[in-house]
């Protein structure tokens, strides 16, 4: 054994160079050090330095109660930033020298941060902020209040007589949908417009920034050719071409006048997928200018200072005047205002509170989970803060030094979580249903951005606190004089408590995913009325010179049937002016020849659906009573007949018998048609609307022809096996005319409850994680307790404890945590499910059965977190756990 | 009157007589007391004895083995002897008679 060889552990020399007073330090250490050499050649080196660094600690303990060394004053200014500087260097060594820990603490708190910064970049535009126009707030949407209390569009008339009589509203637009074909410059092409006043584009504040304005003057029928092109579709289509201001484009075969192109930044929100937009043109001369006509929206600039609520009331007034005027034209007298953003966005808003609620949950749980590893960690780091303590370290710079840790801790996940967000962003916008509103301006942007950064210091501030709290200097020194036998009472209902937080919170994010899984299930079991297996549908056109009259669309319509027919695996095809479920509205009053009503406007309303014949055959509606539509109804001299729907049937006729009845279909001469069957009901708008009706009549017999509609193909097999072959035929019958919305009919209804499908994806996403992450906030801290009790289960098993009885006891303790979280949570989610309840479909937030199954699962998992730790008590040896200490 | 730590650093030095220092004074009380003692205790103490004016110290010479580092010798005092000697006089007129086997030797 070498002499030499004793080196005194230089870490300990350090610090007793720092502790020791100067009037004692070099006779203590020469001491020391030639004892521990003395001691190095009697006993071996690594007792000596064992018992160097022992008579170090002690000396850094007791030595220093002399307050020979002046404590280091609190350094102000720069070198206070030095400090933290300094912090941050030993916080980052020390989070290196944790690999696990860093990285299990990251990951989470980027899971969390990202999670809540990509749904927050989602929900801003929507939620936060002001629409893009100046003076947001005193933009609004007008509609007539329905005989039932809802809002309806306008008719023509109504619009101008409201908008010239108001004095609440500075200025008013009106605007109906407009879908063209885009034919020249290229292959034909489908874009959405609007139809709108010349007042529009001043109504909203917006000036196009190439041309001019529209003109009043061309508000009129013989002049509205006139458009005006989003930027996008000038770009993308027109190549950018400034020179095609002033000069026309041909637009479902007819010249129009670009009048100008909008800025880039111009957001369409009213329609949301508009590109082109069309003076209105309307007078009071064109029939479908009628105040029954009601297929417009108002827009209004109110004045400045007037609410929407202020203009209702004064819209209503005048609303009323109208109704004594033309009693027979109004269901009821009022006017409903909403604000623009109530109108624009108030149907998307549910689901995104819901969804950002969800993400901020995992938020919480994410920071509970660090905070538990923080705790768990200074745990066993008391030996460090006591030597810091001890060397003067007042309790404000230990705070400091876990401040700095913490916030390390959150920055790198911070970090880490914004770049999850802006790869998951993209993902996420892509698969959000097109109809959500503002959906082209998300992005993760300066509020995003903002956003984050804050939740990741209050996050870095809080884990940081939660081990300092408990980290007093008389704990510190106690916890050095007696060694590790100190367990941290405090700090273990800390743990606990976070635990018992974490897997409530699981459990509320578990019962909204239930729930909305339960819901969607129920909603795609709902009978559609319809048979959407083997059904492929898509979307034809026939627009332009080609077609000057209905008889020219309606052989097209014949032609493509026909060519159809021949394709092999095709059971039967029809034609249809709307798709259930398609997103379509074509809505008119029924009269029944038997039932006059003083005002024809209160006749109920029926989607109508202008068919070809096998329309109902190749659909699977069943026909309950009577006939289907057949090839005669569409010959010239066949009677008028029409096919109601169940629902419509007992609506106007209940309990009687419709077939053989007349009824006339809006307008306002209609012919009478006679009911020749009756269907059964359909669900047009939503899987989860209540009340629907229908009626059908073969397409020649309705005042016009459809040039836009669509074809549904019964197959045989696969029906996506079939939708090249289906699309070339139909592209091959007219090339000029666009082919769109091919899909299969499941997709078609799958589609129509994509909203909910988006809040199910992002609560089943978020409550997997959340449940990953209580099970292991549970684990963690029972396989701690486990770790700290072994002498206490040692003695107990010596004293007789049976394994059953130990396994008993460490179960316990897990379950208990397990089921304080679960009756917390439950009490969460029964007052959280009403926020949830506009998503719901047939079941209630507060459902027994949704409630127990995840309780049961959630208590499931926390057993199995629980089961590990229980056998590694089991697996103590009392001898050992009893020698150890 | 004296602690009892105090009585055993003071019966130390006058045990190791002229080589009184930190280590031998230790190693004094750990072999004849069987039990571990700090030597920070045992600087501890010397200190306030110092105070007191119980003992008092002198530097001596570096040695290598000590890194260099010099020696602080402790002898007690006229005061130092006196304390010790009525420290010890009380302790024995208080277990006098009472059958522990210290009658005085």
């Amino acid at each position: 054994m070498s002499c030499v060889g004793f080196a005194p552990p230089r870490v300990a020399l350090w610090l007793l160079r720092r502790v020791v007073p100067l009037t004692e330090r070099e006779v203590f250490v020469g001491d020391l050090l030639e004892e521990g050499q003395a001691m190095a050649i009697r006993d071996g080196n690594a007792t000596a330095r064992r018992w160097f660094w022992r008579e170090s600690l002690i000396a850094v303990l007791t030595l220093r109660r002399r307050r020979v060394i002046t404590p280091v004053p609190q350094p102000a200014g720069d070198s206070r930033m030095l400090t933290f500087l300094g912090d941050l260097r030993h916080g980052a060594r020390l989070l290196r020298r944790a690999p696990a820990f860093t990285l299990l603490s990251v990951l989470t708190l980027a899971l969390g941060i990202g999670a809540t910064t990509a749904i927050f970049s989602v929900a801003n535009p929507v939620l936060f902020q002001p629409l893009p126009y100046p003076h947001p707030d005193r933009l609004a949407i007008v509609g007539e209040r329905d005989a039932d209390g809802t809002m309806s569009n306008v008719g023509f008339l109504t619009y101008r007589d409201l908008a010239r009589e108001s004095r609440t509203v500075e200025r008013a637009a009106a605007m109906g949908s407009w879908q063209v074909t885009l034919d020249d410059h290229g292959a034909p092409e489908r874009a959405t417009g609007q139809r709108v006043s010349a007042s529009f584009f001043s109504v909203l504040g917006v000036r196009p920034a190439l041309g001019r304005d529209f003109a009043a003057a061309e508000d009129a029928p013989s002049t509205n050719s006139v458009v005006m092109l989003s930027h996008g579709l000038w770009a993308r289509r027109y190549g950018s071409d400034s020179t095609l201001v002033g000069h026309t484009i041909s637009i479902n075969g007819a010249p129009y006048l670009v009048a100008g192109v909008l800025p880039a930044s111009y957001e369409s929100v009213v329609a949301p997928q508009a590109e082109i937009w069309r003076v209105l043109g309307y007078d009071a001369s064109l029939p479908y200018a009628c105040r029954t006509c009601r297929h417009l929206q108002m827009i209004a600039r109110l004045r400045p200072g007037v609410t929407p609520a202020d203009a209702a009331v004064e819209l209503s007034a005048l609303s009323a005047r109208l109704v004594r005027e033309f009693p027979k034209e109004y269901p009821a007298a009022g006017a409903i205002v909403l604000s623009l953003g109530d109108a624009t966005l108030r149907a998307a808003r549910p689901v995104l509170w819901a969804v950002l609620g969800a993400s901020a949950l995992v938020l919480l749980i994410a920071a509970a989970n660090v905070a538990n590893l923080q705790l768990a960690r200074s745990m066993r780091r008391e030996e460090e803060f006591a030597i810091r303590s001890a060397l003067g370290a007042g309790r404000g710079r230990l705070t400091a030094q876990l401040l700095a840790e913490g916030l390390l801790l959150a920055v790198i996940g911070g970090v880490a979580g914004l770049i999850a967000a802006r790869v998951t962003l993209a993902m996420l916008v892509a698969r959000l249903p097109a109809t959500m509103p503002r959906l082209g301006v998300i992005a993760l942007d300066k509020t995003a951005l903002t956003v984050s950064a804050t939740i990741t210091l209050a996050l870095g501030v809080a884990i940081g606190l939660v081990p300092a709290m408990k980290d007093g200097r008389s704990e510190v020194a106690d916890s050095l004089r007696s060694g590790r036998r100190l367990t941290g009472g405090r700090r273990h209902l800390a743990r606990a408590g976070l635990v018992v937080a974490e897997v409530a919170l699981a459990l509320m994010l578990l019962v909204g995913a239930g729930l909305l899984a339960r819901s969607l299930v129920r909603l795609m079991s709902v009978n559609t009325g319809f048979d959407a297996t083997h059904l492929l549908t898509l979307q034809a056109q026939a627009t332009g010179p080609k077609y000057p009259d209905n008889n020219a669309v309606y052989l097209n319509h014949e032609r493509i049937l026909a060519s159809l027919r021949q394709l092999p695996g095709v059971k039967s095809v029809a034609i249809v002016s709307q798709l259930p479920l398609g997103g379509n509205l074509d809505m008119y009053g029924v009269n029944a020849e038997d039932k006059p009503l003083a005002n024809p406007e209160l006749a109920p309303y029926a989607d109508r659906y202008a068919v070809s014949p096998d329309y109902l055959r190749a659909m699977g509606i069943p026909v309950r009573r009577g006939r289907d539509l057949t090839a005669a109804d569409n010959s010239d001299r066949a009677p008028l007949v029409a096919i109601v729907s169940a629902g419509l049937a007992s609506r106007i006729w209940p309990g009687q018998d419709p077939l053989g009845k007349r009824i006339h279909i809006g307008g306002p001469n209609p012919p009478w048609r006679t009911v020749v069957g009756v269907a059964a009901d359909v669900h047009q708008r939503s899987l989860d609307a209540t009340e629907s009706s229908q009626f059908y009549l073969p397409e020649r017999q309705w005042q016009f022809a459809d040039n836009v509609v669509a074809v549904v193909v019964r197959t045989a097999n696969d029906p996506t096996s079939l939708a090249r072959a289906v699309r070339t035929a139909v592209q091959g019958i007219d090339p000029s005319q666009p082919v769109t919305a091919l899909a299969t009919m499941e997709e078609v209804v799958s589609t129509s409850t994509a909203q909910r499908r988006l809040a199910l994806m992002m609560f089943a996403a978020f409550a997997g994680v959340a449940l990953v992450l209580a099970v292991a906030g549970i684990y963690g801290v029972l396989a701690g307790a486990v770790a700290e009790r072994t002498r206490e289960i040692g003695v107990r098993s010596a004293l007789g404890a049976t394994p059953a009885d130990i396994l008993r006891m460490v179960l316990l303790q897990g379950m208990r945590l397990a089921v304080a979280g679960l009756a917390i949570g439950l009490v969460g989610a029964l007052s959280l499910g009403r926020f949830l309840r506009s998503l719901l479909y047939g079941i209630d937030a507060a459902d027994p059965l949704t409630l127990g199954m995840v309780a049961l699962l959630l208590a499931a998992v926390a057993l199995a977190a629980c089961v590990l730790p229980a056998f590694r008590a089991l697996g103590v040896d009392p001898i050992t756990a009893l020698r150890s200490d | 009157m004296l602690g009892e730590f105090e009585q055993l650093v003071l019966l130390a030095i006058l045990r190791v007589e002229d080589d009184a220092y930190g280590v031998t004074i230790r190693r004094a009380i750990v072999d004849e007391s069987r039990r571990d003692v700090s030597l920070a205790a045992v600087y501890k103490t010397l200190t306030r004895l110092e105070e007191k004016g119980l003992v008092v110290a002198r530097v001596g010479d570096p040695t290598p083995e000590r890194g260099g580092r010099r020696k602080r010798y402790y002898a007690l005092s006229a005061a130092g002897r006196r304390a010790l000697r009525q420290s010890i006089e009380v302790v024995r007129r208080m277990a006098r008679g009472l059958g522990l086997g210290l009658e005085p030797s």
